[in-house]
C-alpha cells in the first residue's frame, strides 16, 4: 500500500480503518507515521549550515559515528537470530558423559512385575491429559541422569544412539512439553531398548525413583530387544508395574491388547543403506531367506525347500570365508557366491522372516525397504503397530508347522495381488520403520488415538499408500437409499428485486406435489422485501432471508430453515418448468439422492488447439454439468459449498458474480466421483421477459469467462473431477406410444 | 546564548545517542560473553549431546549369535490360532461345518441357529470331512448343559457358540476349542482365536429381519443430540444443552424440559449413551445399531461384535467414561461429515450382518473362513464398506477392483468391454440376426453361445470379427448364471435367442451400466406390487409408470453375479428356478436388489418390437404372449430372503438428445429413435 491512499480504495471500503484489527488499516496507521518522521527530519540540515565549519565536521563525524553505531547494533540485534537456530542459544551444549550421577542404594525400591491384566481404563490416568488442547497428548521427558549403584558401577549404558533420537524425535515433535504438571505420558530418559545392556533389577530402582513414577502410571518404555538367555522373554523382563510398554517382539501371551504397543525392532541399515524404491513385478528369486544364526532345523526345511524348488529359492547364510570385518554383516553367501545384504533382497518376491530366539527381527524391516513381501514365520508374534496397521496387505503369516508348505501357499497367491503387497512392504516402512523418529511418532499417535477417540486417525489413514489416498473419492452420501416420498423437497429462490417475476415462480413451484417449503434469500440491502401481505398465498410455509451482502454463494448457504434433505435451488426467473417436470425431477433425486440432478445440461471440453478447458453449451450428446438455475441436490452440499470449498473458488465466485454453478458441480462431483443426472428434454431456460438471461449465454464473453472458470477451478482442485455421461432421466413411458393420461408425468415441457 | 544552547542540546542529543549505543551494543556484547541460558518459558527440549555422534548403537552385530537358541515356542497360558486349530483338516473344500446333534428338548434359537448353519454352503454331515465342528451351548432356560462329545479331541478345531454370556457353568475343560460368545469380557477373550458375538435379543429372527431405522442420511433438523438408557430397558433423549453432564446421577434430580420420549424402545437421536456392562449394555448397542444412532461406548469392558474384521471406529465411538466433559463436548462439535459418515456405517453394518440370526450366524463362519484363507481372505475395505463381506465372496477375488462395488473407492473403472451370453433354449435356432447385431457393437468383446436344448449343436455358425464360443450340454434353467471359466470381461450381456436388439440399443445400454457397474440395466421391465386381495405379492409384466425388475433375456450385468447366483444363493432357490423357468428373471432380480438395496435401470427399446415381445425366458415351445411367472413364485422367493429387497423406479435412462425435435445428424444413438 502506498502513503497516499487513493480516494478510490476509500470508496470501494467505507468502513475501512474503523476496525482496528483489520490488517489494511494497521498498515495504513504505520505509514502514517513513517511520512511524519520523515518531514520531522527535513528540519536538521537547516541546523547545521549556522555554525562553524571546524566544529560543523566535528558534528557530522561524531553525528556519523553514533549512526553507524546505532545501526550497526540494530543489525546485531535483529540479524544474528535469525541464523542462530533456536536449538544453539536455548539448548545447552554439554556431553553425555558429563550428566548427573544417582547413586541407587541397594535397598532402594522396585516396582512390581508388569501387570497383565491392565486396560487404558483401569491403569492409565486420563485425567492427567485432560487439559491437553487440540486432542493432542502431551509428553514429558525425564532428564537424562547416569545411574549407579553403591559401588559407583553403572547400572546401563547411559544411552544409545537410538534412544537419544527417540527421545530427541518426540522433543521435536507437537507432542512434548517441558511441564511436568501439564503432561499426560511421562518418558523416562533411562535407556531399555536392550535389555542385555542393562542390569535388570537396578534399571528398575531407577524407574522407581523417577518423580512423577506413581507406580509407573502413565509411564512408556520403548523397548526392542527383550528377553535375555536362555528363555527370551516376549516383554521386557524388568519390573515396571503399570508402565505401558511399547515393545518390539510381543506374543500374544505378553501383549496386553490395547494397552501395550507393538513396534518394530528397529534395522541401523535403514539409514547406512539407500534401496531405491522398486517398481513391484515378478523378481529373479521367489523367496529368498537371507537371515544368519537360524536354528539348524529351521535351515535343513529352507534348504529342503530349496532343492526341491530349484532357482527360485534362494537360501543364504554368513560367510565364512570372508576376512573378519565390519563389512561381514553386509555380506551374505550362499555356497561360494557372494551376495550383498540387504541389496540382494530386491532380487526376491518373498522374504522369509523367521524368529530367532526373539519373535520380533530387526530383518523385517530390511524386507520391507526392499520392497519385498515378508513371509513372518513366528507363531503368536505381534507384528508391529499391528494395532492400526493392516499386515494383510503387505505380508504372508504362515504357521512354523506349515514351513514346509510355503513354496505352494505362496504360488497361490494372484500375482496382482503380489504387486499390491509389494507396494505395500515398502509404504509400510516407508511411513512407519524408516526411521527411529517415525517409529517414535507411530507410537504416540497410537496411544493418542486411544484417549482421543473420537479424533483418531482412520484405517484408510494408517494403510492407504499416498498414491491410492489421492485417487480414491469416498463419498459422504455412500449408503444406497430411497429417502421416502413423503419428506418432500425445500425450494430455495434467491432474487434481488424481480418481484413479480419472483412472485409467478412461487406460484408456479408451490403446485409441485412434494414441495414441502419455500424459502425466498432476498440479496437486496437496499430494498426492503415486499409486505407480508403481498406475497402469494400458498399451502406451504414460506420464509424469506434477508443476507448481509449480495453474493452468490447466500444461494448455498445452509440456513437452519432448511428442514428436508432435499434442496430445489431455483432462480427467481424460472417459469417455464411444468409441476410434472419438478415433481419427477424431485423423484429422480430421490433415486440417485448423491448427486446434482438438474434440467439444461452443459459440457466442458478440451480444447486441444488451446490447451485448456472449454465451456460448451452446444445441444450436444454428453452432459457432464447441470445448471443450477434450477437443480435438487443434498442439502449437505451446501455446507460442503459454504465451509469445504477448496481454495479461493468461493470469494473468486463471489467476486466475478458468475460461477456459482461450475463450482457446485465441481464440488459434488469431486467429492462424489460421479456424473450429474439431466432430467428431462429441457435444454435451456427461456422466460418470456428475460431474453436478457438468454442473450447473455449466447455472448462470447460469457462463454469465455465461464471457461475461464473451469481452468481456473480445475487447477484449484488439482484434478478435473467432473464426469462425461451420455444419458438423461426421463419419465419411464416418455414419448412412449401409450395413452397420456394414463402416465404419471404426461407434462414433461419441451426443450 | 543561543548558539549556546543549541550547543547544549546538540551536545545532549549526543550523548542521549552515544548512552543508547553503549546500552545496546553492551547488552549484545554482555550475551556474546555470558554462556547461553534458556530464555524462560521457551520449551527446552531434550539436548544436542555434542558426542551424540558417539553414542553407540543399541543393538551390536557381535548380539546376533546370541539369537540363535533352539526353536521352542513361546509358552503361554491359553490359545492361538496358530497353535491350536489344524487348518491341514480344512484343504480342499474350505471351511466344512458339522455341527452336534441337540441332545435334547431344544429351544427356539438354537432351533433356528441350527436351521441357518444347516442351510448354508458350509454345512457338512459327517464329522470327519469337517474342518470345524461346532458345539451349541444351550440356553440356560432349558437347563440342560452339553456334555463332552464324543469327537472332542482336547477341543481341537472345535467352536463353542454361546449366543448368551456363559450360561453354563463350565462343564467341561474348552482346551483348545475356540469361543464364540455373546459380548466376552476383554480379559478372558482371546483377539484372533476366540470370535466376539453380538448379544441377540430372544426375539431376533431367523432371516431377513427388521431393516436399519434410518430413513435419511443427515440427522434431522432438530433431532436430540443425545440418548440415554433408562432403567427398565427404554431410551430418553437427553437435552445437552444446558446440563453438564447429562448422564451424570446428579443432574438426574432436574429433568430438564428436553428430556421426552421416554420409554421408547429405540432411540431418536444422533448419539446413543451406552455405559454400563453386559448385557444389558451389549443389547442396546444392537439396538443403537439399527435405530442409525451413533452409539457412544462409555469404557466397554466387552468385546465389540466380530470386532477381529469389522473397524468399528467408522460406526461408533468408544469414549472414557472418566472424561465426560471432553466426550460431550467433542460430540457437539463433531463435523457434519464424521457424523453422515458414522451415522451411514451403522446402518450398513446393522443389515449386513446384525439384522437376523442367520446373518451373525454366518458372519462367525466367514470370519473362521477368513482365518483359514489367510492371504486370501476378505480384505478390510470388502468387511466394511457395502453390500459387506457375506455378499462380497473372496473366492470371486480379493481385489476390490474385480467387484462391481469398489470402483469408486479404488478408484478405478470398469472395463469398457462386455461378453455376449446367448442362451439358446427350445426350439432351438441358432440366433443368427443377434450375433450379427451384437457383434457390430464396437464394445463387444466375445460372444458365447448356451446351447441348452435338445437340438444337435449346428456344424457351423456365422462368420465374425468376434470370437464364439459355444458351451454345451446343459439343461437346467439356473446354469445361465453359472460363472463361466471363459467369460473374461466384467460386463455380461445376457441374452435368449429369441431377443431381437440393434446395435445401438447395444452400444447405449453398455455406456449406461458402465455408469452404473453394480446394477443391472436392462430393456424390458416388470413390477411387483402388494396384492391386498390375496394378501401376498403380485407380478405384472404390464407397461406401467414404474418397474422394479429388468428381464435377463436381454439385460447388462457384472460377471461377479454369476458367481454370487451360483455360490451364495440357498439350494433350495436354484432348485426353484429350475422347476419354474420363468422365476429365474425374478431370483436374479432378488438377488442383485438384496445386494445393492437400489432398484435396476432401464433404456429404451425399440417400439414395434415392444408389442411382439421377445422375453419368453426358458419353457418349451413358442408363447404368442410373455408368459408372466406365477406370482406364487415373488412369494417363495421372498419368503427365502425374509424380506423384500425390490425397489421400484419411475425413470428411463435415455440418450441426451433422445427423441428431441433437434437434427437427427446431431444425435449419437439416432438409430434407437427409427419408428
Amino acid at each position: 500500500m502506498s502513503c497516499a491512499s487513493g480516494p478510490g480504495g476509500g470508496l470501494r471500503h467505507p468502513l475501512r480503518c474503523r476496525e482496528p484489527w483489520d490488517e489494511e488499516c494497521e498498515k495504513e496507521a504505520v505509514c502514517v507515521i513513517m511520512c511524519a518522521s520523515v518531514k520531522y527530519n527535513i528540519r536538521g540540515p537547516a541546523l547545521i549550515p549556522r555554525m562553524k565549519t571546524k566544529h560543523r565536521i566535528y558534528y557530522i563525524t561524531l553525528f556519523s559515528i553514533v549512526l553507524l553505531g546505532l545501526i550497526a547494533t540494530g543489525m546485531f540485534q535483529f540479524w544474528p537470530h535469525s541464523i542462530e537456530s533456536s536449538n544453539d542459544w536455548n539448548v545447552e551444549k554439554r556431553s553425555v558423559r558429563d550428566v548427573p550421577v544417582v547413586r541407587l542404594p541397594a535397598d532402594s525400591p522396585i516396582p512390581e512385575r508388569g501387570d497383565l491384566s491392565c486396560r487404558m481404563h483401569t491403569c492409565f490416568d486420563v485425567y492427567r491429559c485432560g487439559f491437553n488442547p487440540k486432542n493432542k497428548i502431551k509428553v514429558y521427558i525425564y532428564a537424562l541422569k547416569k545411574y549407579v549403584d553403591d559401588f559407583g558401577v553403572p547400572v546401563s549404558n547411559t544411552i544409545s544412539r537410538e534412544y537419544n533420537e527417540l527421545l530427541t524425535a518426540i522433543s521435536d515433535s507437537d507432542y512434548y512439553t517441558d511441564d511436568i504438571n501439564r503432561a499426560c505420558l511421562f518418558v523416562p530418559s533411562i535407556d531399555v531398548l536392550n535389555q542385555n545392556t542393562l542390569r535388570i533389577k537396578e534399571t528398575a530402582q531407577a524407574l522407581a525413583q523417577l518423580s512423577r513414577w506413581d507406580r509407573g502410571t502413565n509411564h512408556l518404555l520403548f523397548n526392542m530387544l527383550p528377553g535375555g538367555p536362555p528363555d527370551y522373554n516376549t516383554a521386557l523382563d524388568v519390573p515396571r508395574d503399570r508402565a505401558l510398554l511399547a515393545g518390539g517382539g510381543f506374543s500374544t501371551w505378553t501383549y496386553r491388547q490395547g494397552y501395550d504397543v507393538s513396534i518394530p525392532v528397529y534395522s541401523p541399515l535403514s539409514a547406512e543403506v539407500d534401496l531405491p524404491e522398486k517398481g513391484p513385478g515378478p523378481r529373479r528369486y521367489f523367496l529368498i531367506s537371507s537371515q544368519v544364526g537360524l536354528h539348524p532345523e529351521y535351515r535343513e526345511d529352507l534348504e529342503a525347500l530349496q532343492v526341491k524348488h530349484g532357482e527360485s529359492v534362494l537360501v543364504l547364510d554368513k560367510c565364512t570365508n570372508l576376512s573378519e570385518g565390519g563389512l561381514s554383516i553386509r555380506k551374505r553367501c550362499h555356497k561360494h557366491q557372494v551376495f550383498d545384504y540387504p541389496q540382494v533382497l530386491q532380487e526376491a518376491t518373498f522374504c522369509v522372516v523367521l524368529r530367532g530366539a526373539r519373535l520380533g527381527q530387526a530383518i523385517l524391516s530390511d524386507v520391507l525397504q526392499a520392497g519385498c513381501v515378508p513371509v513372518v514365520i513366528a507363531d503368536s508374534y505381534i507384528l508391529p503397530f499391528s494395532e492400526v496397521l493392516d499386515w494383510k496387505r503387505a505380508s504372508v503369516v504362515v504357521p512354523e508347522e506349515k514351513m514346509s508348505d510355503v513354496y505352494s501357499i505362496l504360488q497361490s497367491i494372484p500375482q496382482r495381488q503380489i504387486e499390491e503387497m509389494q507396494r505395500q512392504a515398502r509404504w509400510f516402512w516407508e511411513a512407519y520403520f524408516q526411521s527411529i523418529k517415525a517409529i517414535a511418532l507411530a507410537t504416540l499417535q497410537i496411544i493418542n488415538d486411544r484417549i482421543y477417540p473420537y479424533a483418531a486417525i482412520s484405517y484408510e489413514e494408517w494403510n492407504d499408500p499416498p498414491a491410492v489416498k489421492w485417487g480414491s473419492v469416498s463419498n459422504p452420501l455412500f449408503l444406497p437409499l430411497i429417502p421416502p416420498q413423503s419428506q418432500g423437497f425445500t425450494a430455495i429462490v434467491l432474487t434481488y428485486d424481480r418481484v413479480e417475476s419472483l412472485f409467478r415462480v412461487i406460484t408456479e413451484v408451490s403446485k409441485v406435489p412434494s414441495l414441502s417449503k419455500l424459502l425466498v434469500v432476498w440479496n437486496n440491502q437496499n430494498k426492503n422485501p415486499p409486505e407480508d401481505s403481498l406475497w402469494p398465498k400458498i399451502r406451504v410455509p414460506l420464509k424469506v432471508v434477508r443476507t448481509a451482502e449480495n453474493k452468490l454463494s447466500n444461494r448455498f448457504f445452509p440456513y437452519d430453515e432448511i428442514e428436508t434433505e432435499a434442496v430445489l435451488a431455483i432462480d427467481d426467473d424460472i417459469i417455464m418448468l411444468t409441476s410434472d417436470e419438478l415433481q419427477f425431477g424431485y423423484e429422480v433425486w430421490r433415486e440417485f439422492p448423491d448427486r446434482l440432478v438438474g434440467y439444461p445440461g452443459r459440457l466442458h471440453l478440451w480444447d486441444h488447439e488451446m490447451n485448456k478447458w472449454k465451456y460448451e453449451s452446444e445441444w450436444t450428446n454428453e452432459v457432464s454439468m447441470v445448471l443450477t438455475g434450477a437443480a435438487f441436490y443434498h442439502k449437505y452440499f451446501n455446507y460442503l459449498y459454504t465451509y469445504k470449498m477448496p481454495g479461493d473458488i468461493k470469494n473468486w465466485v463471489d467476486a466475478h458474480m458468475n460461477c456459482e454453478d461450475i463450482a457446485m458441480n465441481f464440488l459434488v462431483a469431486n467429492v462424489t466421483g460421479k456424473a450429474v443426472i439431466k432430467v428431462t428434454p429441457r435444454k435451456k431456460f427461456k422466460c418470456p421477459e428475460c431474453t436478457a438471461i438468454d442473450g447473455l449465454s449466447l455472448d462470447q464473453t460469457h462463454m469465455v469467462e465461464r471457461s475461464e472458470c473451469i481452468n481456473k477451478f480445475a487447477s484449484v482442485f488439482g484434478t478435473m473431477p467432473l464426469k462425461v455421461v451420455e444419458h438423461r432421466a426421463d419419465p419411464v413411458l416418455y414419448k412412449d406410444d401409450f395413452p397420456e393420461k394414463l402416465k404419471s408425468f404426461p407434462n414433461i415441457g419441451s426443450l | 546564548m543561543q548558539s549556546w544552547r543549541r550547543r547544549k542540546s546538540l551536545w545532549l542529543a549526543l550523548s542521549a545517542s552515544w548512552l543508547l549505543l553503549v546500552l545496546l551494543g553492551g547488552f549484545s556484547l554482555l550475551r556474546l560473553a555470558l554462556p547461553p541460558r534458556p530464555r524462560p518459558g521457551a520449551p527446552q527440549g531434550w539436548p544436542r549431546w555434542l558426542d551424540a555422534e558417539l553414542l553407540q548403537s543399541f543393538s551390536q552385530a557381535g548380539e546376533l549369535p546370541e539369537d540363535a537358541a533352539s526353536p521352542q515356542a513361546p509358552h503361554g497360558g491359553s490359545c492361538n490360532w496358530g497353535a491350536c486349530f489344524d487348518t491341514s483338516k480344512c484343504r480342499g473344500d474350505g471351511l466344512k461345518v458339522f455341527v452336534y446333534p441337540a441332545s435334547g428338548p431344544i429351544s427356539e434359537t438354537h432351533h433356528r441357529i441350527l436351521a441357518s448353519i444347516e442351510g448354508s454352503r458350509f454345512h457338512t454331515f459327517s464329522p470327519a470331512g469337517a474342518c470345524l465342528l461346532l458345539l451349541l451351548s444351550l440356553d440356560a432356560q432349558t437347563g440342560e448343559c452339553s456334555s463332552m462329545p464324543l469327537q472332542w479331541n482336547r477341543g481341537r478345531n472345535h467352536l463353542v457358540l454361546r449366543l448368551h454370556p456363559a450360561p453354563c457353568p463350565k462343564t467341561f475343560q474348552l482346551g483348545q476349542a475356540m469361543v464364540a460368545e455373546a459380548s466376552p469380557t476383554v480379559d478372558s477373550f482371546r483377539p484372533g482365536f476366540d470370535v466376539a458375538l453380538p448379544f441377540l435379543p430372544e426375539a431376533h429372527p431367523l432371516r431377513g429381519g427388521a431393516p436399519g431405522q434410518l430413513q435419511q442420511h443427515s440427522p434431522q433438523p432438530g433431532i436430540a443430540l443425545l440418548a440415554l438408557e433408562e432403567e427398565r430397558g427404554g431410551w430418553r433423549t437427553a437435552d445437552t444443552g444446558s446440563s453438564a453432564c447429562p448422564w451424570d446421577a446428579r443432574c438426574e434430580q432436574d429433568p430438564g424440559p428436553g428430556q421426552t420420549q421416554r420409554g421408547e424402545t429405540l432411540p431418536n437421536a444422533t448419539f446413543c449413551l451406552i455405559s454400563g456392562h453386559r448385557p444389558e449394555a451389549a443389547s442396546r448397542f444392537l439396538q443403537a445399531l439399527q435405530a442409525g444412532c451413533i452409539p457412544v461406548l462409555l469404557s466397554p469392558r466387552w468385546e465389540l461384535p466380530f470386532s477381529e474384521v469389522i473397524d468399528w471406529t467408522k460406526a461408533a465411538i468408544v469414549a472414557d467414561e472418566r472424561l465426560p466433559l471432553q466426550v460431550l463436548a467433542a460430540l457437539q462439535e463433531m463435523s457434519p461429515a464424521r457424523v453422515l459418515a458414522l451415522r451411514q456405517q451403522t446402518q450398513f453394518l446393522w443389515d449386513a450382518y446384525f439384522s437376523s440370526v442367520e446373518k451373525v450366524i454366518h458372519t462367525t463362519l466367514e470370519v473362521i473362513q477368513d482365518r483359514i484363507f489367510g492371504t486370501s481372505a476378505h480384505p478390510s475395505l470388502l468387511w466394511n464398506s457395502p453390500p459387506g463381506a457375506l455378499l462380497a465372496l473372496s473366492t470371486f477375488s480379493t481385489s476390490p477392483q474385480d467387484f462391481p462395488f469398489y470402483h469408486l473407492q479404488q478408484g478405478s473403472r470398469p472395463e469398457g468391454r462386455f461378453s455376449a451370453l446367448i442362451w439358446v433354449g427350445p426350439p432351438g435356432q441358432p440366433p443368427l440376426k443377434l450375433i450379427q447385431a451384437v457383434a457390430g457393437s464396437q464394445h463387444c468383446a466375445q460372444i458365447l453361445v448356451l446351447w441348452s436344448n435338445e437340438r444337435p449343436l449346428p456344424s457351423s455358425w456365422p462368420e465374425t470379427a468376434m470370437p464364439l464360443t459355444v458351451i454345451d450340454g446343459h439343461r437346467k434353467v439356473s446354469d445361465r448364471f453359472f460363472p463361466y471359466s471363459t467369460i473374461r470381461t466384467d460386463a455380461i450381456l445376457s441374452l435368449d435367442a429369441r431377443s431381437s436388439l440393434s446395435t445401438s440399443e447395444v452400444d447405449f445400454a453398455f455406456v449406461v451400466w458402465q455408469s452404473f457397474p453394480e446394477r443391472m440395466v436392462g430393456f424390458l421391465t416388470s413390477s411387483h406390487f402388494w396384492d391386498e386381495a390375496h394378501g401376498g405379492w403380485g407380478y405384472t409384466a404390464e407397461r406401467t409408470n414404474e418397474f422394479s425388475m429388468v428381464l435377463t433375456t436381454a439385460a447388462f450385468y457384472h460377471r461377479y453375479y454369476h458367481t454370487l447366483f451360483t455360490h451364495s444363493l440357498p439350494k433350495a432357490l436354484r432348485t426353484l428356478a429350475d422347476e419354474a423357468p420363468t422365476c429365474v428373471d425374478v431370483l436374479m432380480n432378488f438377488l442383485v436388489a438384496a445386494v445393492t438395496k437400489l432398484p435396476p435401470i432401464k433404456v429404451p427399446y425399440g417400439k414395434q418390437r415392444q408389442e411382439a415381445a421377445p422375453l419368453a425366458s426358458g419353457g418349451p415351445g413358442p408363447r404368442p404372449k410373455p408368459q408372466a411367472p406365477a406370482p406364487n413364485c415373488v412369494n417363495q422367493i421372498a419368503a427365502a430372503f425374509g424380506h423384500m429387497p425390490l425397489l421400484s423406479s419411475r425413470l428411463r435412462l435415455d440418450p441426451v438428445l433422445f427423441k428431441d425435435p433437434v437434427s437427427v445428424q446431431r444425435k449419437k444413438y439416432r438409430s434407437l429413435e427409427k419408428p
